[in-house]
């Protein structure tokens, strides 16, 4: 493949990133929780999609929204069950609880839809475009366009409004924001399920590019730790530009290298980056 | 060593059960009853039965117990969570296996490749994570270990997604020749002997300055730093001690099983061994083994099915956690007290007045 199409299947790739690390750029920046169950929220997300459309007969466009709603779901009772623990900031046992969650959302998917791989009929997929010699799917146009949409209208909630005021106070100081009498309680339910219906909606929107399986998950987990890192913990700029490097840099290597070491590599630079300048994790 | 006990006690897992191993009288009455529970752990699969099946549960409980420990190290002393233990497990397995089949080592040489091995890498990301804690900490070990299953399931020196198979039967030279684990129950003797060094080594460790250093450091790291203890060293020393346990549990996998896969690196060992850690409750000495020895049961004797037991495992961390963090040992803490305060100083002499 050429230059001009690896940066174009970049690009697609790295606004799928961006899409799916949304979620954890707010959740981290504004309630300094992780979800480790957003690998299966995602893959979750894919499944529902292709219930949707394979199972029900319903059209792509119908499938989306399902998918959305029905990890926005989970997610809101994954965090009425841990709403004790996230009150009391007991980051490690939150973490583990998620991973649990995770495991179980894991064995739940492959008793519902089976062990077999599957493909999201999605008919953006078929359609190709061309641009020069690069070509690409509609698919990769919808998502590069999510992606976008969603960065904007996290940026402009969190930045310009109300809601987004008063999750910035919970992220400053949750006990003070209290005090001024805001519910911290339904702020962390508010953004966690934000958090599991965007991971539900990278599922629906990337997982038709290739075959999906219950058992994938663990591979969008670290991708999405790449990008909130490298982009700077909570900045929603940083996490779109991250996710679109990270993204470009896959596409580079795995035309010069055998592609299932490119998150290897990544993890690599990220290694030297902790060592080198580990402060560059907690700046905004 | 009982006055130290209570100095170095914290306020999360402490009292009850582990009052019952930790402090204590010492001498021969005290030893007797280890040497008591030591035997009849040994003749264990006897009592049961000595069915195939029994004996066979019995080696696995054995080994997922050793693997446990070595993230026991990590969770219950310095309270870390690190994701990336099976990266040293599996690395046990592996080398364990390239050495028996491709180069024919015998297993003590085998051993040490693969104790080596697990030490070089945790050394290698205990130093990268050494300014990191909490969550970046756990994400940083968590994507190692993924990366690690990517990296053995496509590289043809780790034999890709089918593994290496024909790992030879463990054969240790003894005093008429060689002892050969030719069935399970030849195994046990092994398995069992590799479990209780372990258990004394831990034992050890709970008592040591390092062990001392890195509970105080959990606790306090400001008071820690200010007495003179370099926390981050401490924290490094702790992390790369682990990483031969969980190698150790991988050696003897590996000959059990006369294969291996990257199936060593799924998140079920993970789960595993973090739930055999925070099951039974954190920092009791014998709380990895109780842990390994239910889940395993279950798995073994009780199984619903592959994709059902991994729904009981991720409900049983998660119940634990969200319900009584303090694990098993919390629930028996509240029941023997009534559910009266949470203070350290009854529960402990009421354990020393039953024991």
């Amino acid at each position: 493949m050429s230059l001009s199409a690896q940066l174009i299947n970049g690009l697609a790739l790295g606004a799928g990133y961006a899409v799916l690390a949304v979620g954890w750029t707010v959740l981290l920046g504004a309630a300094r929780l992780v979800n480790f169950s957003h690998g299966q929220l995602y893959m979750l997300g894919a499944f529902t999609t292709w219930f949707v459309v394979a199972k029900l007969g319903l059209p792509y466009l119908v499938g989306i929204p399902v998918a959305l709603l029905v990890c926005g779901a989970l997610g809101l009772l994954m965090q009425l069950a841990m709403i004790r623990l996230t009150l009391d900031q007991k980051i490690v046992n939150l973490m583990v609880v998620t991973l649990a969650f995770g495991y179980l959302l894991q064995g739940g998917a492959a008793l519902l839809f089976g062990g077999n791989p599957q493909r999201i009929d999605s008919p953006f997929e078929a359609r190709s475009l061309a641009l020069g010699v690069a070509r690409f799917t509609q698919q990769d146009v919808l998502i590069v366009v999510a992606a976008l949409v969603l960065y904007a209208a996290t940026f402009h909630v969190l930045g310009r409004t109300g809601v987004g005021r008063t999750v910035r106070a919970v992220a400053e100081d949750p006990k003070l924001a209290q005090l001024y009498g805001i519910n911290a309680a339904r702020v962390y339910v508010g953004v966690f399920v934000f958090a599991a219906a965007t991971a539900g909606l990278a599922g629906a929107v990337i997982a038709p590019r290739s075959p999906i399986l219950t058992s994938i998950g663990f591979d969008e987990v670290i991708i999405t730790f790449l990008v909130v890192v490298l982009g700077g913990i909570g900045s929603i700029l940083g996490g779109l530009l991250a996710g679109l490097g990270l993204g470009l840099f896959v596409a580079v290597f795995g035309a010069f290298f055998p592609p299932a070491y490119s998150m290897a590599a990544a993890f690599a630079v990220l290694l030297v980056i902790l060592v080198v300048r580990p402060q560059g994790l907690t700046a905004r | 060593m009982s006055a130290l006990g209570s100095e170095v006690r914290s306020p999360a897992g402490s009292g009850g059960l582990d009052s019952l191993v930790w402090t204590g009288r010492r001498g021969p009455l005290r030893w007797g009853g280890r040497l008591l529970l030591i035997a009849v752990g040994y003749l264990l699969p006897w009592i049961l039965g000595g069915s195939d099946r029994i004996v066979t549960t019995c080696v696995l409980i054995a080994i997922f117990a050793i693997m446990s420990y070595g993230l026991d190290l990590v969770l219950s002393y310095l309270g870390e969570v690190s994701l990336g233990h099976t990266l040293f497990w599996a690395a046990g397995a592996y080398l364990t296996a390239i050495t028996a089949v491709r180069l024919g080592w015998s297993p003590m040489p085998a051993l040490i490749a693969a104790l080596a091995a697990a030490t070089a890498l945790a050394t290698v990301l205990g130093i990268a994570t050494i300014r990191t804690r909490e969550f970046v900490f756990s994400l940083v070990t968590y994507a190692a270990a993924v990366i690690g299953l990517t990296v053995v399931s496509n590289s043809a020196v780790f034999g890709g997604t089918d593994g290496l198979v024909g790992i030879p039967l463990l054969s240790l030279p003894a005093v008429d020749g060689q002892y050969v684990a030719r069935s399970n129950a030849d195994f046990w003797p092994i398995a069992y002997l590799v479990l209780v060094l372990v258990i004394g080594l831990i034992s050890r460790f709970r008592r040591s300055k390092l062990g001392v250093t890195a509970l105080m450091a959990q606790m306090n790291p400001d008071l820690a730093t200010s007495l003179g203890v370099d926390v981050r060293r401490t924290r490094v020393l702790v992390f790369v001690l682990s990483a031969p346990v969980a190698a150790l549990a991988g050696w003897l996998y590996a000959y059990q099983r006369s294969y291996v896969s990257p199936d060593l690196l799924s998140p079920y060992f993970l789960l595993f061994m973090l739930t055999a850690v925070i099951l039974p409750g954190r920092r009791l000495l014998l709380g990895p083994l109780v842990g390994a020895l239910l889940l395993t049961s279950q798995q073994e004797l009780a199984s619903l099915g592959g994709d059902a037991d991994k729904i009981v495992l991720g409900g049983v961390l998660a119940a634990v956690l969200l319900l009584s963090p303090d694990g098993l040992a919390g629930i028996w803490r509240r029941i023997i007290r009534g559910g009266a305060g949470r203070e350290i100083r009854p529960a402990r002499d009421e354990a020393e007045r039953r024991a």
